[in-house]
């Protein structure tokens, strides 16, 4: 009975008015989240560009980190060479890792036993604190080999990004049609053609998004690095030896009381934002570029 | 499909590429690791070192209380030494011993003497470098002097004395007008040498009124602030009312900073000052192990809470890294002491500087 009165209301022009205010306020709300999200995102940046952009030079982007934090002027060209390198260096060692693990987990270890039980651990390690990381490689290669360098602060960096890797990367594999693999494999195709030819391709963008999330979050870390990594004032393009990077420089000036260091320590958060801006756009082009999905 | 495959392929063409690229840029830069006959054939790197000799990288850290001193060392060497790299990493003396212990650093600096637990005896030499007042500095409006003597210190940094305008403060400070404003102490969050020259000057100089011991760490009270490093000390200072906290020379004064003057053993208000860390050093004498205490002590001027700062060595190290790190500690005990004043360090006495350069004959390298 009621059923024909509604089925009425929906074929004509205008829900009734308890429908379009239900839907005006909920609508509202949501529209009201959306811009408190975007609100807090536009202050920061807005904030970070007052603060920073003044600091930023094309001297403050070359020159070396002055070895006295008193100092007033200074660069942190060597924490900008310390983060492409030491999150260059987790990312070789994490996202192919990462990639072929959750390859595994998807097309060829499903449910079994063995898949599960990697599956639970990633979703654990992603939610291990950076610091606990750090300790960790502190534990197996600092303090084994007796030398802080760039290359544990890679390791622990790489530590971070492997689990979100490897679920970002499952997510997306998993959300390939399965029409897609059959149709493959009935023109004959491997299962490891069929994933490398059609299963990789049609997830790719959301791959890289979440190895480019991934490289973000290990480009913003601090914790893991302050006591693996150690610290240089002039630039070190090797992953052996000691590093410094930009977060850890944020850290490092942020904290001391000279406005010479307040300034750098603002200037080096602008740059490490618009590093990660940058990594974000170029996976956009790559993944635009390369994908075959919808996306 | 085939248009797919192509596409990744290019992907990982790019990839590959790109790896290369890296592993091509990560060559240069690498620290030379052959060793230098020249320096290690030094008569023990006492004097004459030919510093433009040095190459590589040394890395060293702890005391940020000698931060100051050290990074000024090291980049006027850098004129002499273009070749050698000096890291200095200030992450505190505790933090600095523990690297020293595990071997993740060249040498360390601290301003606290090592125990028995935290590095074997033998393992390690002690080189003074330098001293400076540790000052007591306050957040007060109004009050640009004040004196303390060792007892109101000890009491205000149990917690005992709450208050500015507590009778105790008062009787020391006739003419000062003091706030009725709360007492916030500022104490250090890590293991720090400053920490533990500050409570062992009031264990030697408040005797029995001072309950909390010395160390790298106290229990402190509750309601007290920490800081990170002198310099976060010195930051929490700047903005909290009615702060105090023990922060050094260097620091305190490029903060902006206002300290008080302590009662020493003579009796007198001395003000933390150079000339007044260079008297108390004056009148302290060195044990064998090159260790001084300069806290209390005697003099008209001496300024009573100086500590010295100390460079600890290992008694072997390989060719490239010993001749670096003497190299360096040579540096810091001759061309570096006439620097010390311009960054707010008190140069050692002539006879004690020698008697560290001494010190490094007993470092065996290769």
């Amino acid at each position: 009975m009621a059923l024909t009165a509604d089925s009425r209301d929906l074929l004509s022009a205008r829900p009734p008015l308890r429908r379009r205010l239900t839907n005006g306020v909920a609508t509202a709300i949501m529209m009201a989240a959306a811009l408190t999200a975007l609100i807090a995102l536009l202050l920061v940046v807005f904030y970070l560009l007052k603060k920073g952009a003044h600091v930023i030079t094309w001297d403050f982007l070359t020159s070396d980190i002055p070895r006295n934090v008193r100092a007033p002027a200074g660069g942190v060209y060597p924490a900008i060479i310390g983060t492409l390198v030491m999150t260059g260096g987790a990312a070789a060692m994490a996202i192919p890792l990462g990639i072929l693990g959750a390859i595994y987990l998807n097309e060829f270890g499903k449910q079994r036993p063995l898949a599960r039980f990697i599956r639970f651990m990633a979703d654990v390690m992603t939610g291990v604190p950076s610091i606990v990381m750090g300790l960790f490689i502190y534990t197996i290669w600092v303090v084994r080999f007796h030398s802080l360098s760039g290359f544990a602060g890679a390791l622990a960096l790489g530590c971070l990004m492997l689990p979100i890797v490897i679920r970002t990367t499952e997510e997306m594999l998993r959300l390939v049609p399965d029409e897609l693999r059959q149709a493959s494999q009935a023109l004959g195709a491997r299962t490891w053609r069929t994933t490398l030819a059609v299963v990789l391709p049609a997830g790719l963008s959301g791959i890289i998004s979440g190895a480019m999330l991934a490289l973000a979050r290990a480009a913003g870390e601090t914790a893991p690095l302050v006591f693996v990594a150690g610290i240089v004032f002039e630039p070190n393009r090797t992953l052996s030896g000691q590093n410094t990077a930009l977060p850890v420089q944020i850290f490092r000036n942020a904290s001391q009381p000279f406005p010479g260091a307040q300034e750098r320590a603002w200037g080096a958060a602008l740059t490490l934002v618009a590093i990660v801006f940058a990594f974000t756009l170029l996976a956009r082009l790559i993944s635009r570029r390369f994908s075959t999905g919808p996306r | 499909m085939r248009v797919a495959q192509r596409r990744l392929l290019r992907l990982l063409a790019l990839l590959l590429a790109l790896s290369f690229v890296a592993a091509a840029c990560g060559n240069d830069n690498t620290p030379s690791a052959s060793g230098d006959p020249t320096t290690t054939a030094a008569d023990g790197g006492t004097s004459g070192v030919d510093y433009s000799a040095l190459t590589g990288t040394i890395n060293g850290s702890g005391s940020s209380f000698a931060d100051g001193f050290y990074q000024q060392v090291i980049s006027s060497m850098a004129d002499q030494a273009p070749d050698l790299t000096v890291n200095y990493n200030p992450v505190g003396s505790g933090q600095g011993k523990k690297d020293f212990a595990a071997k993740l650093n060249d040498f360390a600096g601290t301003d606290s003497l090592v125990k028995p637990e935290e590095a074997p005896a033998g393992s390690y030499l002690y080189v003074p470098t330098a001293a400076a007042p540790i000052t007591v500095s306050y957040n007060l409006d109004g009050v640009t002097e004040l004196n303390l003597s060792a007892t109101t210190l000890a009491k205000i940094f149990q917690g005992e004395i709450t208050t500015w305008d507590d009778a105790a403060i008062k009787a020391e400070n006739a003419g000062a007008k003091l706030p009725s404003t709360k007492i916030v102490i500022v104490h250090r969050a890590d293991g720090s040498g400053t920490t533990s020259a500050f409570t062992k000057y009031l264990t030697k100089a408040a005797g029995a009124d001072w309950k909390l011991g010395a160390g790298d760490t106290v229990n402190w009270p509750a309601g007290s602030q920490a800081g990170q490093k002198n310099t976060g000390v010195a930051q929490l200072i700047k903005d909290t009312k009615g702060a105090i906290g023990y922060v050094d020379f260097a620091d305190a004064k490029a903060t902006g900073l206002s300290f008080a003057k302590i009662k020493n053993k003579d009796g007198n208000f001395a003000e933390a000052t150079l000339a007044g860390a260079s008297a108390a050093l004056a009148g302290a004498t060195a044990a064998d192990d090159l260790t001084l205490d300069a806290l209390d002590a005697a003099g008209a001027d001496t300024y009573p809470i100086t500590a010295v700062t100390y460079i600890l060595l290992r008694p072997t190290y390989d060719a490239t890294v010993g001749a670096n790190v003497k190299g360096f500690v040579t540096y810091v005990l001759t061309d570096g002491q006439s620097e010390a004043a311009s960054v707010d360090y008190a140069k050692l006495p002539a006879a004690l500087a020698t008697k560290a350069l001494a010190q490094l004959d007993k470092v065996t390298v290769g």
